[in-house]
């Protein structure tokens, strides 16, 4: 019975630590008398049963107790904490302000990571979305699009997919609103919106119907072109637009989900595509323009359909020989499409998050310091509270009650930060993803938060509770006032210095590594000039500049009347302009004179329209021969001009003006007239495609990009350049107008951003890191001020003093310096992907990074260490 | 929390006693548990409606570990407030003839 009854009461014991400390030690023992007196009368009364009872109504009294005795201790703690918060408002804001931005950093970050990289995509079943890519790599084709027939067949021939649908994307002219609008329109399968798993806001997606030949033309519009031009006016469901020269009517509105590849402004089935329906275009296997996607049966994994669709493209390879002959090594590849939305992103937002992660780290150690540094000055008055009876677990409650305030609010301050940077960083992530439309401040973004303050304090309060242990130990015998510092607790500061020196550092490298390969991307020579050249999209209506007389007859109109323009020095229109999209026109040729070896893949290079004072305006540099001029017409011979790239490459040390080549087999040959130099196509990090510029009059177009060179800056002439084209059609809008130079700076927005955030970042680390280095040493300066005072009475001179204080400063900022030296060898691998030709090891920017941090760390001990060398030594002895 | 005035208005007790006699005040109806017990007397405590004997009853000559708890004037005036609140409400009662019979026990 008595073993029986020391287990109850250990049990009992046990219970009771659900309640607070404060609260055992005020009533434990005494609580134990009774329930032992309890249980012994309830075992004699009513048996086990009786025993029973007591226990179930001790555990329910117990637990119903706790909460409500810890909260109110909380209260009390807390309560306590604003009362000191108060009494230091340095030390209260500096802390709050440094974990706001820290956390602020990290949540800001985490909200587009969460949004680009963690989410599913939101459409129904976007996991099981993948899409799919021609291969030949033999002809230097990774990425190339499907034919109608090609489309038809790999819909037919798999087994492993719920559904394959096609898409591919114009720009048509909508009329009947105020003014002619040019639209970007994405042409899809009828089914393209169920395959995907997209509901219509309103009205309805596609039917089979809509998409036979000859269905009346129907439309959809995206969220953002129904808010931007209609206002979101649900009406404009079942109201006809012209179209093309037909009525198109509005069946549905789609939500706000971010579209791939193209962010569109309307939808069509394929027959209401004047282009894609022609009965020529339709037959022909090797006119490829679509995008195909297609969603996955259950259970079938990614790999399974790879295979299955590559046995569907062994078959097309059997079928037809000469569509895919052996020696391009025709393939399909399949992707999911999660992968092709966020594989830009990732690399720069996992960097972001890392770096994100590192300030928050920098910023919990200052707060530590902060925090101990205060708790020397704090030493008598938790001494006298230990005194008087404050257990060690309750001290290390108030302190934790104490950091975690300080948190939340710093997590409060943070969250404004993110939500104030927000559109911001939406438009940074809309440059890597179109999932960029997606991030918001939700609920899991809050959580984040929390969880990341909670953490916080957890990181910035444990250390100076650590160190409250000592003070309660040795904080009152000293006299408090005078008490030299732990060993322990001066290393931990130390130790905190140390580690955010080495942080900082780590971050400053990455952030001056991406900065020196920024600088780079920027001196590298795009082989034009863009300055002083503006640029616009003119987009042909098809229906009525259907013949290529007709839209030659209306570029070289326009032309003309730029051309006489006051200001404009020259004028030209080109298929695509340098450093914008990706779009590419590829094309196999033969060279007279070298016969292809059966089962051999021809060259291939990059096909360019452009007008004859092309590369005047764009201050291209002719090499050799001539460019095109006006007397290259329609029936004159057909020529060309190469780059200098495509030069070398298939004419080797010969010189290819004069020479020949064809792209139909040998039924007619285009002659090389001249040479220019390399274009930067598709950005400056890029490498220089083999290209082929054609003639304008021998090949029209019917989008085209208008650049004019003007005398002074560009934008200011837009207008009457607009004016000019309304004159010759009213119905003609122009888009993307832009100068040149904004079209560069934007193809190097990414890295430039990027640059600037990690840049940021770092900056914030060095600037937390500098205030902690100065904080540490000011105190230790005060706290030896005795022993300054006694050096100084036996000799010492001030600038004696003032070096032993920097020394010791500076050797925290060394160890520093090395540990993250060895940090940022290892880390800054993972930035390789992120960086323009500079290695990850780049001497110059390590050395430049540690002289800055050196500076700083002098800069930040100098102050502290002045004060030191003046120390009047009567004045310090005599404080004693 | 009422209950607990009720057993300390006619005699300082400890804890264990305050159990017994609220059980048997109540018939049995009531029952504390440590934890309930202790965190109403941690109030009243802290309410300054009890206090704790510096010394003990001179009868008692059990446990050291007890403590000894006794109504201050204040709580006492609490209790009779409380005692009178619900008297009044009892009487509204019996006016509306919910209760039948008055207990004169």
């Amino acid at each position: 019975m008595a073993a029986a009854d020391s287990r109850a009461a250990r049990i009992y014991r046990a219970l009771l630590r659900l309640l607070p400390f404060d609260f055992r030690s005020d009533f434990g023992p005494e609580m134990e008398t009774v329930f032992q007196e309890q249980h012994k009368e309830a075992g004699r009364r009513n048996g086990t049963t009786g025993v029973l009872r007591l226990w179930w109504e001790t555990i329910v009294g117990i637990f119903r107790t706790a909460p409500g005795e810890h909260l109110a201790m909380f209260h009390q703690d807390a309560g306590f904490a604003l009362r000191m918060m108060r009494k230091s408002p340095g030390f209260t804001l500096a802390a709050i302000l440094t974990l706001g931005l820290g956390i602020g950093a990290n949540s800001a970050i985490f909200s587009v990571v969460h949004a680009v990289l963690l989410k599913p995509l939101p459409y129904e079943h976007g996991q099981r979305l993948v899409t799919l890519q021609q291969q030949a790599p033999r002809a230097g084709l990774l990425n190339q699009p499907f034919s109608v027939t090609e489309i038809n067949d790999y819909r037919a021939q798999s087994h492993s997919l719920d559904g394959l649908v096609e898409y591919h994307n114009m720009n048509f002219i909508l009329l009947g609103r105020s003014e002619p609008e040019r639209v970007e329109t994405g042409v899809v399968s009828w089914n393209y919106f169920d395959v995907f798993g997209v509901k219509p806001l309103f009205g309805r997606t596609f039917r089979p119907e809509d998409e036979q030949p000859g269905a009346p033309a129907v439309l959809m519009l995206s969220y953002e072109y129904w808010i931007r031009s209609f206002g979101g006016d649900p009406t404009v469901v079942n109201k006809a637009f012209t179209m093309n020269d037909k009525p198109h009517k509005v069946v549905g509105i789609l939500p706000p989900v971010p579209q791939y590849p193209d962010e569109n402004d309307v939808y069509m089935p394929t027959t209401a595509c004047p282009f894609r329906s022609r009965p020529a275009f339709i037959a022909n296997r090797q006119a490829r323009m679509m995008q195909a996607f297609a969603r996955r049966k259950p259970g079938i994994s990614v790999n399974q359909a790879r295979a299955d669709l590559n046995g569907v493209a062994a078959n097309l390879q059997k079928a037809y020989p000469n569509d895919y002959p052996p020696s391009v090594d025709y393939s399909l590849a399949t992707s999911s499409l999660e992968e092709e939305l966020t594989h830009n992103a990732r690399p720069t937002m996992l960097v972001l998050l890392g770096a994100a992660g590192f300030v928050l780290l920098i910023a919990c150690a200052n707060v530590a310091n902060l925090n101990l540094s205060r708790m020397v000055r704090r030493e008598r008055e938790l001494a006298v509270r230990a005194a008087l009876g404050a257990g060690r677990v309750r001290m290390f409650r108030q302190l934790l009650t104490e950091s975690s305030l300080l948190a939340l609010i710093g997590g409060g301050l943070g969250l404004l930060f993110s939500w104030g940077t927000l559109s911001l960083l939406v438009a940074f992530a809309a440059r890597f993803t179109p999932r960029a439309r997606e991030i918001h401040l939700d609920a899991t973004v809050l959580l984040f938060t929390l969880g990341v303050a909670l953490l916080t304090s957890m990181l910035s309060g444990t250390a100076p509770a650590l160190a409250a242990r000592e003070t309660v130990v040795g904080g009152l015998k000293e006299g408090g006032v005078q008490s030299t510092i732990g060993r322990g607790r001066h290393r931990m500061r130390s130790l905190l210095i140390v580690a955010q020196v080495a942080v900082s550092f780590l971050l400053l490298i990455g952030a001056g590594l991406m900065l020196r390969s920024f600088a780079k991307l920027q001196h590298v020579n795009p082989g034009f000039q863009p300055e002083n050249v503006l640029t616009m999209q003119i987009g042909l209506d098809f229906t009525k500049y259907g013949s290529n007389e007709k839209q030659l007859a209306f570029f070289e109109t326009l032309l003309d009347r730029i051309q006489a323009q006051s200001g404009v020095k020259s004028a030209a229109v080109s298929m695509m302009i340098p450093l914008s999209g990706n779009m590419r026109m590829t094309n196999d040729f033969q060279i007279e004179g070298q016969s292809p070896t059966p089962g051999q893949a021809l060259p291939v290079a990059d096909f360019r329209v452009v007008s004859p004072r092309y590369f005047e305006t764009l201050h291209v540099p002719v090499l050799d021969g001539r460019v095109f001029t006006r007397a290259d017409r329609p029936n004159t011979p057909a020529v060309a001009v190469v780059n200098r790239t495509a030069a070398h490459h298939f004419w080797g040390a010969q010189n290819p003006v004069g020479k020949r080549f064809t792209v139909d087999g040998g039924k007619s040959w285009v002659q090389i007239t001249g040479i220019v130099g390399d274009i930067k196509q598709y950005g400056l990090d890029k490498d220089v495609p083999d290209e082929i510029y054609v003639p304008l009059a021998q090949s029209p177009l019917l989008d085209g990009i208008l650049v004019v060179k003007t005398a002074a800056e560009p934008m200011s002439i837009a207008r009457s350049i607009i004016e000019l084209l309304y004159a010759i059609d009213p119905n003609q809008p122009a888009a993307r107008v832009q100068s040149l130079e904004q079209v560069r700076a934007e193809s190097v927005a990414a890295p430039r951003l990027t640059a600037n955030l990690l840049g940021l970042f770092a900056l914030l680390a060095l600037a937390i890191a500098a205030t902690g280095i100065s904080g540490v040493m000011a105190l230790a300066v005060g706290q030896r001020r005795h022993e300054i005072g006694v050096r100084m009475a036996i000799g010492a001179r001030p600038g004696e003093i003032l070096q032993m204080i920097l020394q010791q400063g500076l050797a925290l900022a060394f160890v520093g310096v090395v540990l993250g030296l060895f940090g940022a060898l290892w880390l800054t691998r993972l930035l390789q992907q992120l960086l323009f030709e500079v290695a990850p090891t780049d001497p110059l920017t390590y050395l430049g990074v540690a002289v800055v941090l050196g500076l700083a760390a002098l800069v930040a001990c100098y102050v502290p260490a002045r004060r030191a060398s003046r120390v009047d030594p009567i004045i310090a002895l005599r404080v004693d | 929390m009422f209950h607990v005035l009720l057993a300390l208005a006619g005699d300082d007790l400890h804890g264990y006693a305050i159990l017994k006699e609220v059980e048997l005040r109540t018939g049995g109806k009531v029952r504390l548990s440590t934890g309930t017990l202790y965190g109403i007397i941690k109030r009243l405590l802290n309410d300054g409606l009890v206090v704790e004997l510096r010394s003990r009853p001179a009868e008692s000559n059990d446990d050291e570990r007890r403590r000894y708890y006794r109504l201050t004037p204040q709580g006492r005036q609490v209790a009779t407030a409380e005692a009178e609140r619900m008297d009044e409400i009892l009487s509204i009662a019996r006016s509306r003839n919910l209760l039948k019979k008055i207990r004169t026990a």
